[in-house]
């Protein structure tokens, strides 16, 4: 105990002088009536070096792929499930179902795309995850949903270093969890990652991990810049699975907490207990602090644990009331989609959006349709009309068979209290027997939709303000607007398919009916009609040449 | 009178089915549709170059720019008259092939005349006279108008109408005598779909027959300006597209590499669907070849005295083995065939073949119905219904061409199958 005490304090020293900083945070919130949402961040700040040939805290091989494939910004999370934006208000982070890969590339790189694909195959062999099948076809560039939230230098084109990929298909398990653990400064032995257990966090109705890296300024002046690397894990507990409303950390993970890391410089657990004044609750231990937070026009109240030691706890919380009625008030903007339709010939995707705040919200709104789910622009329709005021701009990359995937953007101007409808057609595509994935007539998933939104008020808004690192920094944060990316939810299509039993058959049949325009018109050409009694024998002469005409042939 | 009547008749149902309810599930079969030539796709390019997109930077749109334009012009100015522009230009279609049969019964006449010494005497009966053959151009209209596969394709309102117009002209203008003419329309409509250019062969020979003199010389001729023509045309719409010679990738790129699968009547979607893929470039140079390059030479070679059966025959491979074939292009070939009426009665599978063109007809869309909607039957029906399909027609234009030789023959060696008083069959030998 002295001696890794003395340890941890050298240790710490050591950190102190390099500069690194990691920290770790766990964010409760109980969605009420059914749900609780449990939010992990770990973050390492890593002081000025640019190489990555020596790493103290930060995990080197991440740092490595940044520095090596000039990578400014970069964002990956892997999730299973889809976030209930109605029910259960806007997550700290928003994710796309199946792997989801965003960066942006140094302004210097000249060749983006190149990068790009190394950069996504490279993670794809550090986090055991399918993103090498990232190609140019499912790749994009949004203009104006997506917007860099690190320091930038001025005055420098950062859309065009910008790529997009998801990969709704992407099914999120055990072998993504374990190497992303190995990027912690105490991997999975010491700490809130230890809670992270896969039997316990796979049995929760979404999940999320994610790596987001990005560039912070030191101070006011933006001298200097850090390297923030946060990696998230957001999970949400059905109170059905885990068999009551009452939940503790031994009921969520399997375990308690072993304590802090001691290579943390600060372990807090926030617990969100603004819903306790309609769904009570207690929770032992008492919290070390109460913050009361306005933000926005929203009043929001954390309980907080400072955890500074290394001895086993379980927080508690204790349901008063177990049946009580819930309304449920919907967040400022919320979303659908789903795809019209019936037949395997032609269809519709229909995106709805609904502003139920006073005042009017401008969106931008990604389609981002895989080339083999070709739409149609001339049929995009916002509530049934053609050339709607409601589009105040518009950015449309028609997609190509097999290299380039349909990309749309939407500037929306959704008026206050009111649902705008958009729906625009598509065809379905028949392709390559060789082109279908395995369990062909399972379906094919269509990837979500981003939506970007200023929104004017932080009601149900948990994010982080684009400065701040920690949940420290939400506590009475309030903007004129807060930035926010929302994805709605994906769809499946089930596209026509070919008899897959059938190359040899179809190849032969197809080339016989050839044949049978072939061999006429080669005799029409190439022979005379004469008259030919049928008894006849042929001469000699005539049957020698016959045998030749054969054996040419 | 009974001819403005036809007109009138065939118009007025055209235009009738374009504006019920049935136009939108008719212009969207994939019988009637295909990718190249939708009204569709078509709309979707235009929209697209309206709002300042390249059309062919995306894999919509297959039409050439000059089509584009056309109809982008036509759009902005008289969306309401797009109906009756399709009605009118189909009708225009008929009226030119009518004339255009006129002037191929005068040389069908005319090497009838040549041979005539040559023509067994108990075969002399056979010889084609005057109201026998006047009676063949009005068959071709009323074929051409009331034809299913003609009507339904200009309800589609797919741009084979066009296409079929083009070449409607160019033949009769070939027919006619008028070399620039015939060449214009020839490179118009190659340009459009690229298999046309087929035609040039026996439309240099009908011009070479028509205006007398030297033959080299005007083969020459007609070569050059189609040449010329067509190179006017590839070069004005790169100029429509500023410069930029990328539609060629969309239009006969499009054609020559069948990157879209989607199901027709053609042979080409299934065998592509179904092809391993280091086979496939083998075998699409294999099939393009087929259609384009094939049969030319040898049909040339032995029907160079009768161009108007060689345009007939070209006309109909072309599209039986084209890429993208719709029933358009089958109706338009079809109207010739009345021209031949003297045939018939040498035709074997004439029963056959009418009774596979009528249950792949209505088989067609019933399987189709089956695989896509209903999901209870799979892709191997509708293969088996267009490979009947493409089968019927191949056994119509083959035994149309072993008709034409067997009265060939019987016309020299009068009609009795006989040697030396014992029985005998007629054979190739």
């Amino acid at each position: 105990m002295f001696k890794s005490g003395i340890f941890n304090i050298f240790l710490t020293l050591l950190i102190q002088i390099k500069g690194d900083d990691f920290k770790e945070e766990i964010f409760i919130k109980p969605l009420p009536p059914s749900h609780l949402y449990v939010d992990f961040h770990f973050i390492t700040l890593v002081n000025g070096e640019e190489s990555f040939e020596h790493s103290y805290l930060a995990p080197r091989s991440l740092g490595e792929i940044m520095s090596r494939y000039q990578v400014d910004e970069l964002h990956l999370t892997l999730t299973e499930g889809q976030w209930k934006h109605n029910q259960w208000g806007y997550p700290v982070l928003d994710a796309a179902p199946g792997a989801e890969l965003y960066a942006w590339f140094n302004t210097d790189v000249i060749d983006v795309d190149i990068q790009w694909k190394k950069l996504s195959s490279t993670l794809s062999g550090l986090f055991c995850a399918s993103l090498n099948f990232i190609e140019t076809f499912n790749t994009i560039t949004p203009k104006m949903s997506l917007w860099p939230t690190g320091a930038q230098k001025p005055k420098q084109n950062y859309t065009s270093q910008l790529r997009y990929a998801s990969l709704p298909r992407e099914i999120v398990c055990t072998e993504n969890l374990t190497p992303w653990k190995k990027l912690l400064p105490c991997e999975s032995t010491h700490g809130f990652s230890s809670l992270l257990n896969s039997r316990m966090i796979h049995n929760t109705n979404y999940h999320s991990i994610g790596v987001h890296v990005r560039r912070m300024c030191v101070d006011n002046n933006c001298l200097e810049t850090n390297l923030e690397i946060k990696q998230t894990v957001a999970l949400v507990y059905d109170f059905k699975i885990i068999n009551s409303m009452d939940w503790s950390f031994r009921k969520l993970f399997g375990q308690g907490l072993p304590g802090a890391c001691p290579l943390s410089s600060s372990s807090k657990i926030y617990v969100d207990t603004t819903s306790n004044s309609t769904y009570r609750f207690k929770l032992t231990p008492e919290p070390n602090l109460i913050l009361l937070s306005q933000r926005g026009g929203s009043e929001t109240e954390l309980a907080v644990y400072n955890i500074n030691n290394s001895i086993m706890m379980n927080i508690v919380a204790k349901y008063e009331t177990k049946s009580k009625l819930f309304v449920n008030i919907p967040p400022p903007l919320s979303f659908t989609r789903y795809v019209l339709g019936y037949g395997k010939e032609f269809g519709g995707i229909v995106t709805e959006l609904t502003n139920n705040y006073w005042a009017p919200i401008d969106v931008v709104l990604l389609e981002n349709a895989p080339w083999w789910l070709p739409i149609q622009l001339s049929s995009l329709r916002v509530n049934g009309e053609a050339e709607s005021k409601l589009i105040l701009s518009q950015y449309y990359s028609p997609g190509r068979s097999r290299q380039k995937p349909y990309h749309l953007e939407l500037l929306l101007h959704l008026p206050p209290k009111s649902t705008t409808t958009l729906t625009i057609d598509f065809e379905f595509v028949f392709l390559k027997w060789q082109e279908y994935p395995p369990d062909a007539n399972h379906g094919f998933y269509i990837g979500s939709a981003l939506i970007s939104a200023n929104l004017p008020t932080a009601k149900n808004y948990t994010s982080l303000p684009i400065t701040g690192n920690t949940f420290d920094s939400i506590v009475n944060a309030s903007k004129p607007w807060y930035p926010m990316v929302f994805r709605t939810n994906g769809a499946m299509v089930s596209l026509p398919t070919p008899d897959f039993s059938m190359p040899y058959n179809v190849i032969c049949l197809a080339c016989t009916v050839v044949a049978l325009a072939f061999g006429p018109l080669n005799n029409i050409c190439t022979k005379e009609l004469v008259l030919k009694a049928p008894g006849t024998s042929i001469s000699l002469r005539q049957k020698i040449l016959n045998m030749f005409k054969k054996k040419k042939d | 009178m009974a001819l403005i009547l036809k007109y009138f008749v065939a118009g007025l149902v055209r235009y009738w089915l374009i504006h019920t309810d049935y136009w939108q599930t008719i212009s969207n079969r994939v019988e009637i549709a295909t990718p190249l030539n939708s009204w569709k796709r078509l709309i979707e390019g235009i929209y697209l170059y309206d709002h300042g997109i390249d059309p062919y930077e995306g894999d919509s749109f297959h039409e050439s720019p000059i089509v584009l334009v056309f109809f982008h012009f036509m759009l902005k100015k008289v969306p309401y008259l797009l109906p009756l522009i399709f009605t009118l230009m189909d009708i225009l279609t008929a009226h030119i092939l009518y004339k255009t049969s006129k002037a191929f019964v005068l040389i069908l006449e005319e090497s009838q005349e040549k041979i005539k010494q040559n023509i067994a005497k108990e075969s002399k009966t056979m010889l084609l006279n005057k109201s026998q053959l006047n009676e063949a151009p009005d068959y071709v209209l009323s074929v051409y108008l009331f034809n299913p596969y003609s009507v339904l394709n200009c309800v589609g309102m797919t741009s084979t109408v066009i296409q079929n117009l083009l070449v409607s002209v160019s033949l009769w203008g070939a027919a006619s005598g008028q070399r620039l003419l015939a060449c214009t329309f020839i490179a118009l409509a190659t340009h459009q779909a690229l298999y046309p250019i087929l035609l040039v062969v026996p439309i240099s020979i009908l011009l070479a027959n028509v205006n007398k003199g030297c033959n080299k010389c005007s083969y020459n001729r007609t070569l050059l300006i189609f040449v010329l023509c067509w190179s006017f045309l590839i070069y004005i719409s790169a100029y429509i597209m500023n410069g930029s010679y990328s539609y060629f990738y969309n239009t006969y790129g499009f054609i020559l590499t069948v990157p879209d699968l989607k199901p027709n009547i053609g042979l080409f979607w299934y065998f592509f669907t179904e092809m391993f893929e280091h086979f496939r470039l083998l075998f699409v140079c294999a099939f393009q070849i087929n259609a384009l390059a094939l049969y030319v030479v040898p049909l040339t070679l032995r029907f160079h005295k009768e161009p108007v059966l060689l345009a007939t025959v070209l006309i109909a491979l072309s599209t039986i083995f084209r890429s993208y074939p719709c029933v358009g292009d089958v109706g338009f070939y079809l109207a010739f065939l009345p021209l031949w009426k003297h045939l018939f009665t040498f035709m074997q599978q004439k029963f056959i073949v009418g009774c596979a063109f009528i249950i792949t007809s209505v088989l067609g869309p019933t399987v189709w119905h089956l695989w896509i909607y209903s999901g209870s039957a799979n892709a191997n029906f509708f293969f088996g219904v267009t490979l009947s399909f493409a089968t019927a027609q191949i056994f119509l234009i083959t035994d149309l061409l072993f008709a034409y030789i067997k009265r060939e023959f019987t016309l020299k060696h009068g009609s009795s199958r006989q040697i030396d008083g014992k029985p005998a069959k007629l054979v190739l030998r």
